[in-house]
């Protein structure tokens, strides 16, 4: 009784990926124009969120709403969890409890993977640990192909803290797999430094990283950094690396601006960027909407999906 | 009584022997090793052909996690692991709870090792280094010494503090024991949870430089050289610490260094889909890491194979990688995964597999084991391997009570089918009745 799991962008084939982003176009005109999209069939989904995160888990609820599905809210603290149960007998509890899919937030990588092991059926990925956040990646392809008329040829930029982003790593290889020009841009502590293997460049220097660039990505920088040492000060990195209306001149004239949010204005952006006529971070978080719909919808396309007699 | 290991290949490397012969135990010690041997009033015989007759072999690096941690083996179920590995030796490092700072948990571990119903081969315990295996302050190791210990570790806990490393050393030095150093600088690896490469990047798991490791081989042969204490490196894993072992060597530092068959057998990217199974310290490396353990390994920079049997209950295991313990279950796998990746490779030859797995440990541990020399060893021991059977490996199958191993489902080439320590403790069922008689009279 395996259905389809949406676990990372890394394993997912670019033929479905490429779904994933029509249906979602298809189910935003239908829900402007009719308010919402319900399916036949309805489903009760679980929504477990070990990581707190309010705006993912709304628009994942109201993802669903739009489906006419049920969502059962699970979250860490205050659950089986914090009585020292593990995720695998959670996990095989909600599947008993007769939950029909799961979406799963973590601070494990690997944590949606394990998940699917013992729930056997569909789990979407909704960010673990550093690894990956598949949905996120889907709404900003979304946003780019409705901004940009096209979601190939492009070169994309993505600003900031790379190596502790899972944002970073699924749009990674969601867009050069649609045959887009990835790049890393930031500090030696913050970007990988086995890019190889990753499907985008490295630059330390933010004006060369963004010459040129259709999509300029910013990262949410994290306050950790700066506690352990992989930044000296927020004011060196804002000198370095803040995208703002003097350096985002480097990028193509008109390029667009995105950021996964929540945004620390003044640090990694500046007011005039993200408030700007190139910004795309609202449409971003619209978007995130419909994407979820679509994720919601596929996992379900499978004759193999069943829940327990 | 008088047993007949019958006509084999016989490797000792303590002897430098590798013929074919037999060998002739009589009132449980060896009597007679040599192409014919007096077959006269026989009471047992094991007819060898096409297998190895090789010392019992010594494993010098095992977790046996009693007292303490009796959810993830005992003495009883991992002295049977180590039997029906093909060890009559093994050596069970210090990190229990609590850990082995005291000589009268030294005799626990003697006494239980001893009882009817464990595995029926030796142990020889290992002392921790500093008290409750703290790294702080050197623990009492002459009584430990009087006791029984072997050697010292800070095995699991790595001493950062180079004082209290250099105070350990000397106090060893005086004691004549030697030093099992587990090299990696905590800082360094906090919060790491595999190498340090591709696969952790993409995987978004924080990794592991090799930096961690290198340094601390490098404090800790500095510091052995400078002690005069002999040190072991307890598995070493990239190329940079085997080449920094080989300059040391080579300056007449007192270091030896084990490898384990993991390191050479798997790449980091085994971790695969986050496979908990395959999360260890130091981390699986790379490709070059492997090409350069194994040219150490020929050219005995590398002195031996150890397995670092660190078995965990399944419940430990299955969660999130990053919350998973660093450690594999080794003792079932060592033997095969070595004759698979390194002796039927013609990586090393029969005699220097043996040497690695046998007489060298129990040199370097001054143990009276790893040779068939009559009086060698306290009974006789001695291991049969049959270098060619193919099997696959089965965690469900094993003596041990972890089942955490990266090996299950591998098809090995090679296996040790019959441990003798005085008596028979281990039978493959693969070693079939036929090979065993009784001489009727």
């Amino acid at each position: 009784m395996n259905g389809k799991n949406v676990l990372a962008i890394r394993t997912l084939d670019k033929g479905v990926i490429q779904q994933l982003v029509d249906i979602a176009g298809d189910l935003k005109r239908e829900v402007l124009t009719n308010g919402w999209a319900p399916r036949a069939r309805r489903r009760t989904i679980g929504l477990l969120f070990f990581e707190n995160s309010t705006r993912t888990r709304v628009s994942f609820e109201q993802a669903a709403n739009y489906l006419g599905y049920t969502t059962v809210n699970f979250s860490g603290s205050g659950s089986s969890l914090s009585k020292g149960e593990t995720l695998k007998d959670t996990i095989l509890t909600l599947k008993h409890e007769r939950l029909e899919a799961l979406v799963i937030r973590h601070s494990s990588s690997g944590a949606a993977n394990l998940a699917a092991e013992y729930f056997g059926g569909p789990v979407i990925n909704a960010g673990d640990g550093l690894h990956e956040h598949p949905t996120q990646a889907l709404g900003d392809a979304l946003t780019i192909l409705e901004r940009k008329g096209t979601l190939t040829g492009l070169k994309i930029a993505i600003v900031g803290d790379v190596n502790h982003s899972r944002v970073a790593r699924s749009n990674a290889w969601l867009l050069s797999k649609l045959g887009n020009e990835v790049r890393f841009i930031g500090p030696r502590t913050l970007v990988p430094t086995h890019s190889s293997f990753l499907p985008a460049s490295t630059h330390l220097d933010l004006r060369s990283g963004l010459a040129g660039a259709d999509v300029v990505m910013c990262l949410r920088l994290q306050r950790e950094r700066m506690e352990d040492g992989m930044l000296s000060s927020v004011g060196e990195y804002t000198r370095l690396y803040q995208v703002n209306r003097t350096t985002i001149r480097a990028a193509a004239s008109e390029a667009i601006v995105m950021h996964p949010g929540p945004l620390n204005r003044g640090v990694e952006i500046d007011d005039f960027t993200a408030d700007g006529p190139q910004s795309a971070i609202l449409d971003q978080v619209t978007n995130g909407i419909f994407v979820r719909m679509a994720a919601m919808q596929w996992i379900f396309e499978s004759d193999q999906v069943e829940v327990l007699a | 009584m008088k047993t007949l290991f019958k006509g084999g290949r016989i490797l000792d490397p303590s002897q430098e022997l590798d013929i074919f012969g037999s060998v002739m135990v009589e009132d449980g010690q060896v009597v007679e090793i040599g192409p014919e041997v007096d077959e006269r009033g026989l009471d047992e015989i094991y007819s060898c052909n096409g297998l190895w007759i090789t010392p019992g072999l010594v494993d010098m690096h095992v977790h046996l996690r009693e007292p303490g941690q009796e959810k993830r083996e005992t003495i009883k179920t991992g002295t049977q692991a180590a039997a029906a590995g093909g060890f009559t030796n093994i050596c069970c490092m210090p990190n229990t709870t609590p850990p082995l700072d005291n000589s009268a948990l030294i005799d626990f571990i003697l006494d239980k090792a001893a009882s009817p119903d464990a595995g029926g081969i030796f142990v020889s315990p290992v002392g921790a280094l500093t008290h409750k295996n703290q790294g702080q302050t050197v623990a009492d190791l002459s009584s430990l010494k009087r006791a029984g210990i072997v050697a010292a570790s800070d095995d699991g806990n790595p001493t950062q503090n180079s004082l209290v490393m250099a105070r350990a050393m000397e106090f060893c030095h005086q004691l004549d024991l030697p030093v099992l150093v587990h090299c990696e600088d905590t800082a360094l690896s906090a919060g790491t949870s595999m190498n340090d490469g591709a696969t952790a990047a993409m995987l978004g798991l924080k990794g592991m430089p090799r930096s961690a490791e290198e340094i601390m081989v490098m404090r800790n042969c500095v510091l052995a050289m400078n002690t005069g204490c002999d040190i072991h490196i307890l598995r070493v894993s990239t190329w940079g610490g085997v080449e920094m072992v080989r300059q040391f060597k080579h300056l007449g530092a007192p270091v030896t260094c084990e490898v384990c068959p993991h390191h050479f057998f798997f790449t980091d990217e085994a971790v695969g889909e986050f496979d908990p199974n395959f999360k260890t310290t130091p981390p699986l490396r790379t490709e070059v890491d492997i090409d350069i353990i194994l040219q150490a390994l020929q050219d005995g920079t590398i002195d031996c194979i150890a397995s670092d049997h660190s078995p965990y209950a399944p419940f430990e295991v299955e969660v999130p990688f990053d919350q998973a313990p660093f450690g594999m279950a080794g003792l079932e796998s060592a033997v095969a995964a070595t004759l698979t990746a390194l002796t039927d490779k013609g990586i090393l030859s029969p005699l220097e597999t043996v040497r690695k797995l046998s007489t060298r440990p129990a040199e370097i541990l001054r143990l009276d084991a790893g040779t068939l020399k009559p009086g060698g060893t306290p009974v006789a021991q001695v291991t049969l391997i049959d270098p060619h059977v193919e099997w696959t490996y089965d965690v469900q199958r094993t003596f041990s009570k972890g089942k955490n191993s990266p090996f299950h489902g591998i098809n090995f080439q090679g296996k040790a089918v019959l441990t003798y320590c005085g008596n028979e403790v281990y039978r493959d069922p693969r070693f079939s009745n036929e090979r065993f008689e009784t001489p009727s009279f």
